[in-house]
């Protein structure tokens, strides 16, 4: 179990430098990396850091006489990776990671809301000592956990700072599937708070 | 700004590695006093096994849950856990597709026989883990009790004894005695003027129940049998249910009741209340039986626990009724229930 975590550590920190490494080209411009709390809050708690890139934007514009509104829409791809545990139990430590699509409407101040749709996802658990029995013979399971199909969809709110590096916080609600499992699907919801991060931007 | 997200990020990587650390960090077992959770992996399935308590003489009293869909921790309150638990060491565990079970696997791969299998295979890994020298007590509480003689019907010299607790060996009479015994308790009570309007009702559900087995008037009446134990207590019939010290909150209940209902929905669609019983076949359970029974369970009812204890092979078997009890003594008389248990298990251990 520990060696588990080591090589999760260790991929994470990895993923921790390349997101650290400063880069001049338009494709920062458009990417925002994201760190939050990942959990349902009372059973399962854990953390989530994540990439988001900017494919497609439209901003539509409204006047009369009293306001100016501006409207953006953005078509964002991302990918995630998180790790939830429990802390009393031992039941329930499992990482994921997933893909997809966001839409986000951001408005004149910032307020932002969004849905996702990630196609692609997988959920791996990790139990604590495992043996496995086949007729007479048990063995000791190294390294023990199972994997899931995990697409998920999420709905989400969030605030925008226009020109600083911390980009904006956001709240999302996340429902996912874990599949085959057992003989059906397991439903997950999962709350979502944290920050995301602009490197361009100087302040 | 740049400082702050490294700052953040290196703030990020020492939670994981407190959570990591947390999660995975491991007390040396005492065999006086064990905590230990591990998985049984069999056949598709990984399975957890809660075991607490005194090992130092490798007595382990194997629980198996009700529902189907119940969990093993729910049973770790009152005496069992403050007083059984000290004589012995009590192994709670999560059957397949139940609880914190987890897997991939087919429908085909829910059945009560493969669920028996799955207990016969905690016996080796607790025998591999502890030594040979281990020695068990099988438990089954309501679905438990249908579990049981399962298991025992496969491999009982696995066993010293079976606790067969309001166990239901015969599902399928489920159905039937329900008509009976809810009409029965409702004349009783309403004759003694107790809580009219609900046992009126519970006369009107039963008259309209057909004499041909549906699933549907099953978990009506069900229903109406769990609601009128509430109703017993209130009446004080019974006594209230008590349950102290538990730790089952601490497990997500959404994963457990999702879980519970798929794994019912499963074993009801491949028959467990319209064809599967176990009654004549208990002949062939030869080992040291104790059947504790409430006796006023409505939802298996108390005639069951005459036909266990007649149809039990053992030579050395005892019925005990408690008086204010219906289905979950451990609950409502959790003094006397534990003093049952240890009784039964320092005379054949």
């Amino acid at each position: 179990m520990k060696k588990y975590n080591i090589i999760f550590l260790f991929i994470i920190a990895l993923n921790l430098q390349a997101q650290s490494k400063k880069n001049e080209s338009s494709f920062l411009n458009r990417t925002e990396f994201k760190v939050g709390y990942f959990g349902n809050m009372i059973w399962d708690n854990g953390l989530n850091i994540g990439v988001e890139y900017k494919w497609k934007e439209h901003i539509k514009r409204k006047e009369n006489r009293r306001n100016k509104k501006v409207i953006l829409s953005q078509l964002l791809v991302h990918g995630n990776i998180d790790y939830t545990t429990n802390f009393s139990t031992e039941t329930d430590n499992g990482a994921s990671t997933y893909f997809g699509a966001i839409w986000r409407r951001t408005n004149t101040k910032g307020k932002q809301f969004s849905l996702e749709l990630n196609p692609i996802g997988y959920y791996r658990s990790f139990l604590p000592e495992t043996y496995k029995v086949e007729g007479n013979r048990v063995t000791k399971v190294s390294l023990p956990g199972r994997s899931y199909y995990a697409p998920s969809l999420a709905i989400g709110i969030g605030k925008y700072r226009k020109g600083k590096t911390r980009s904006a916080w956001y709240l999302n609600l996340r429902y996912t599937l874990r599949t085959p499992y057992n003989a059906g699907i397991m439903p997950t919801i999962a709350l979502e708070y944290g920050y995301r991060f602009n490197l361009k931007n100087k302040h | 700004m740049k400082n702050r997200i490294q700052h953040y990020i290196k703030m990020a990587v020492v939670a994981l590695v407190v959570f990591s650390v947390y999660a995975c960090s491991k007390e040396a077992e005492d065999m006086n006093d064990l905590n230990t959770t591990l998985f049984v992996r069999h056949k598709k399935a990984d399975m957890p096994a809660y075991i607490h308590g005194n090992a130092s003489e490798k007595v382990f009293l194997i629980i198996l849950h009700g529902g189907p869909g119940g969990t093993g921790m729910q049973y770790r309150v009152n005496t069992i856990k403050t007083e059984i638990e000290k004589n012995n060491a009590v192994v709670y565990f999560d059957q397949r597709g139940c609880g914190n079970s987890q897997g991939s696997y087919s429908e085909a791969d829910l059945t009560v026989d493969l669920m028996a299998e799955d207990v016969l295979a905690l016996v080796k890994v607790l025998k591999t883990k502890y030594g040979n020298d281990s020695r068990f007590f099988l438990m089954g509480h309501s679905w438990g009790g249908t579990l049981g003689p399962a298991t025992l019907l496969k491999n009982q010299d696995e066993f010293l004894g079976w606790i067969d607790v309001d166990g239901s060996h015969s599902p399928k009479d489920m159905y039937f005695d329900y008509k009976d015994v809810l009409k029965k308790v409702a004349d009783e009570q309403i004759a003694a003027n107790n809580s009219i309007k609900h046992w009126e009702g519970v006369l009107d559900l039963v008259k309209n129940i057909g004499n041909v087995y549906s699933d549907e008037e099953f978990f009506k009446m069900n229903k109406k049998a769990h609601n009128s134990e509430d109703i017993l207590a209130k009446d004080k019939v019974i006594n209230e249910s008590k349950v102290t010290g538990e730790e089952y909150s601490n497990f997500n209940p959404l994963k457990l009741l999702w879980t519970a209902n798929q794994t019912v929905s499963i074993l009801t669609k491949k028959g467990l209340y319209k064809d599967i019983s176990y009654t004549n076949q208990l002949h062939n359970i030869t080992i040291p039986s104790l059947v504790l029974w409430g006796k006023h369970d409505i939802i298996v009812p108390t005639i069951g626990a005459l036909e266990a204890f007649d149809n039990l092979g053992s030579d050395d078997k005892e019925l005990f009724i408690f008086e204010k009890s219906a289905h979950s003594p451990m609950f409502s008389e959790p003094e006397l229930f534990a003093k049952k248990v240890i009784e039964f298990i320092n005379t054949h251990k």
